[in-house]
């Protein structure tokens, strides 16, 4: 057992806290929040420059060809600092889902999106709102025109491409398309979490050969283990948000005097900070440990992430439910950067999977019929 | 980020299950209830077995008679015989009692004692709590005063577990008269069958004998019978309770486990299709497996030597409200079966989850409650300020 970060780990870790801490403060992030076309280009061609977006890309496609652990320790600074950025959609599910399926649209997709010069969203979830190849209804016949919409499609206005998972005769099927493709229309989606959501609507698209990803009816199979991916990378983002929610709450309940005493020192909210404690240590370490099963190949991996999704989309939740009882009145007003925490770690409960999918996968691996 | 075994873990793992496999937990006898913290009943029987392998000792120091094998090897062997229910439930007292005796016993003490550990000979009870004196332990008032080569040891202590089956116990004493608070304190280590003990058994709401109330009138303990120095005992106590904390529950999560598959081949069988349960059964199954990782990453702590307190106690507090929570609703799951004690022709389950509910509601409270596991992490870990104490 060695629980320690890598030495790689620990540097990409030291240098986004600060980076963050400087390009990225709350007040930033409420600001993007607030917009509703928000995006920080600036913010993330900084990000680009430091070679964050090719951090999962292979090298001889101009990524630096790191490891998923290094994806994870980088995605929990992002969370601590609730960074709004394309990075978990685009660098880490998009990204791993074109590395996987090769060909040449993702060898000729991954050198921008490495320079984080494309973004490539993407384009799953129906009204059923269930991410499952079960429920996909989009028709896909190749080659032919694209007719339908997807929902809840995550930075649309600044994607350059978007991987379309649809239904062909021959099961699930993935296109990769150009975001400017004839017949593409994207139409936001208000959302309270502040997360740039979109309908995308296809008006006969045009689609043929070149723009399948992966085998006629293997969609699945490219996107199967890159939602996998990402589902690990939201519960590390998820964490990273918990851990700084800690941090506010801490912190307010030493300097925060009431009754002539710091309210820390009252043993009601004292315990409220201890179970906040409990709850970001067991989220982080089941995180973790996942990413060491998937990372070494154990055969429960598909499970464990599964388990650390659901586990860590309730525990760092209730770190931001409670949060709001510790901060008090303050923690209510916008302002303050608390709500944007809460609303951060709610979109990645919903993100990669919800707890109900994910626990479904859990039910199978404990051997429930 | 490594949370696996290694290959020598690997293998020592395989042969303690080779050695459940020839020496079934079910075919010892036992001589002391199953507490439900994970580690079964007390059975002297199985406990030498395991002294006969060397694993009660294998940590230990070389010129100590052991095997100097990193902390992993006792967690494989905790884990392994949680995973199969044996009945090891003296196991954790006897390896903390040993390890303070390596580092802070007098040499009377690791002569006399720690080869009766090593065999499985001798198994302890733990004097802390008093009448008086729960939470608040530094309000005890049982004392020893030195008398030529002896302490004569007066007082109370209460719920110590399996004090009546034990040879040996470790009292918390007032030994400076004029000292306040954690200051003057030792801890002595005292034979049950010293003249003036009197061990009387409490039943527990279970039915069954668990915990003991420990007479102490006019005990001679001899002079070097001490754990670390005179007066230090609030050391020696603290250090303990941590250790206390994670070894007396790093096995809870395994246990939960295995409780967790049971109630999933009940399901499957007796509530096929029930949706509500399944849920709830798989809900559990990822708050299990919090739970281990809280214990992996204090085991980690405890092995660098790096300070591990919240940590030790978030994991208690865990494994503690966890097991009450699974426990709960083990009984829902089987209706009215639930509430059928093991033995009863209808029981479910061999009248486990039965028995196990009710020993939960003990495990809260043992050990420190989960307020003060709360309070340690806040004060201790998060840096909170300490209430401040009311003068009564």
């Amino acid at each position: 057992m060695d629980l320690s970060f890598s030495p790689s780990q620990q540097m990409l870790q030291q240098s986004a806290r600060t980076f963050l801490q400087q390009r990225c403060p709350p007040e930033r992030v409420q600001e993007l929040a607030l917009d509703p076309r928000g995006f920080a280009a600036d913010l993330w061609k900084e990000i680009a420059s430091l070679g964050w977006p090719g951090l999962l890309v292979p090298p001889e496609l101009g990524g630096s060809g790191g490891s998923v652990g290094d994806a994870l320790a980088l995605v929990e600074e992002l969370g601590r600092a609730c960074c709004p950025s394309p990075f978990i959609a685009s660098a880490v599910v998009a990204t791993s889902a074109l590395t996987a399926a090769g060909g040449r649209r993702a060898r000729e997709l991954l050198p921008g999106l490495a320079l984080g010069e494309r973004i490539c969203t993407l384009a799953v979830l129906e009204e059923s709102g269930r991410l499952d190849p079960e429920a996909l209804v989009l028709p896909v016949a190749i080659p032919g025109r694209l007719t339908g919409r997807k929902l809840f499609v995550p930075d649309a206005h600044v994607a350059t491409d978007v991987i379309v998972l649809g239904r062909a005769a021959t099961g699930p099927t993935a296109l990769v398309l150009p975001m400017d493709r004839a017949g593409i229309r994207a139409r936001p989606l208000d959302s309270m979490t502040g997360d740039k959501l979109f309908e995308l609507e296809f008006a006969q698209v045009e689609i043929g050969p070149d723009d399948r990803l992966g085998a006629p009816g293997g969609g699945w199979e490219v996107l199967g283990p890159a939602f996998r991916l990402g589902a690990l990378a939201r519960s590390a983002e998820m964490v990273g948000a918990g851990q700084r929610v800690l941090e506010l709450c801490v912190e307010h309940a030493r300097v925060r005097v009431q009754g002539g005493r710091p309210i820390g020192a009252y043993q009601a909210v004292q315990h409220a900070c201890a179970d906040l404690f409990r709850d970001v240590e067991s989220a982080r370490w089941l995180t973790w440990e996942a990413e060491w099963k998937l990372a070494s190949g154990q055969p429960d991996a598909d499970a464990a992430v599964a388990t650390a999704k659901a586990y860590c989309g309730e525990a760092v939740l209730r770190v931001a439910r409670r949060g709001h009882q510790i901060m008090g009145a303050i923690g209510y007003s916008e302002e303050h950067p608390l709500h944007l925490f809460h609303k951060r770690i709610l979109a990645a409960s919903l993100d990669a999977g919800d707890a109900a999918l994910h626990l479904e996968t859990v039910a199978r691996a404990i051997g429930l019929t | 980020m490594d949370f696996g075994l290694s290959g020598p873990e690997q293998a020592f793992a395989e042969e303690v299950r080779a050695f459940l496999r020839t020496h079934p937990p079910e075919t010892f006898p036992e001589d002391g209830t199953d507490a439900g913290y994970g580690s079964g009943a007390h059975s002297r029987a199985f406990t030498q077995a395991l002294g006969e392998r060397g694993w009660l000792s294998m940590g230990w120091p070389r010129e100590q008679g052991g095997q100097a094998r990193p902390m992993s090897y006792l967690l494989v062997l905790l884990e392994e015989l949680a995973a199969a229910g044996a009945p090891f439930g003296p196991l954790s007292g006897c390896l903390q009692i040993a390890d303070s005796i390596i580092r802070n016993g007098s040499e009377t003490l690791r002569r006399e004692i720690l080869p009766l550990i090593a065999r499985g000979e001798a198994t302890f009870w733990q004097g802390y709590s008093e009448p008086g004196a729960g939470s608040d332990l530094l309000a005890l008032t049982t004392r020893a005063r030195l008398d030529g080569d002896h302490w004569v040891l007066d007082g109370r202590k209460i719920w110590s577990s399996h004090a009546g089956i034990a040879t040996y116990g470790t009292v918390l004493a007032r030994t400076d008269p004029d000292s306040t608070r954690n200051r003057g304190l030792t801890m002595l280590m005292v034979d049950n069958r010293l003249p003036g003990m009197d061990v009387r058994p409490i039943r527990s709401l279970t039915g069954q004998v668990y915990h003991y109330e420990i007479f102490m009138d006019g005990v001679r303990v001899p002079r070097d019978w001490v754990m670390g120095k005179p007066g230090e005992g609030f050391g020696q106590l603290l250090k303990g309770l941590d250790t206390d904390r994670f070894w007396g529950r790093f096995y809870k999560a395994p246990f939960l486990r295995r409780l967790l598959g049971m109630l999933v081949e009940y399901v499957n069988t007796a509530r096929p299709g029930d949706a509500v349960a399944r849920r709830r059964l798989a809900h559990a199954a990822t708050e299990i497996a919090a739970l281990r990782a809280l214990f992996s990453r204090a085991a980690w702590l405890i092995e660098q030597g790096r300070p591990a307190t919240g940590e030790v106690s978030a994991a208690k507090l865990t494994a503690d409200e966890l097991g009450q929570r699974v426990l709960s609703m083990g009984m829902e799951l089987l209706g009215p079966y639930g509430v059928l004690r093991a033995g009863s022709r209808w029981a479910r389950l061999r009248g486990e989850i039965e028995h196990q509910y009710q020993t939960s509601w003990g495990h809260t409270l043992a050990g420190g409650t989960s307020e003060i596991q709360r309070t340690t992490i806040a004060v201790r870990a998060l840096g909170l300020p300490a209430e401040p104490r009311v003068r009564g």
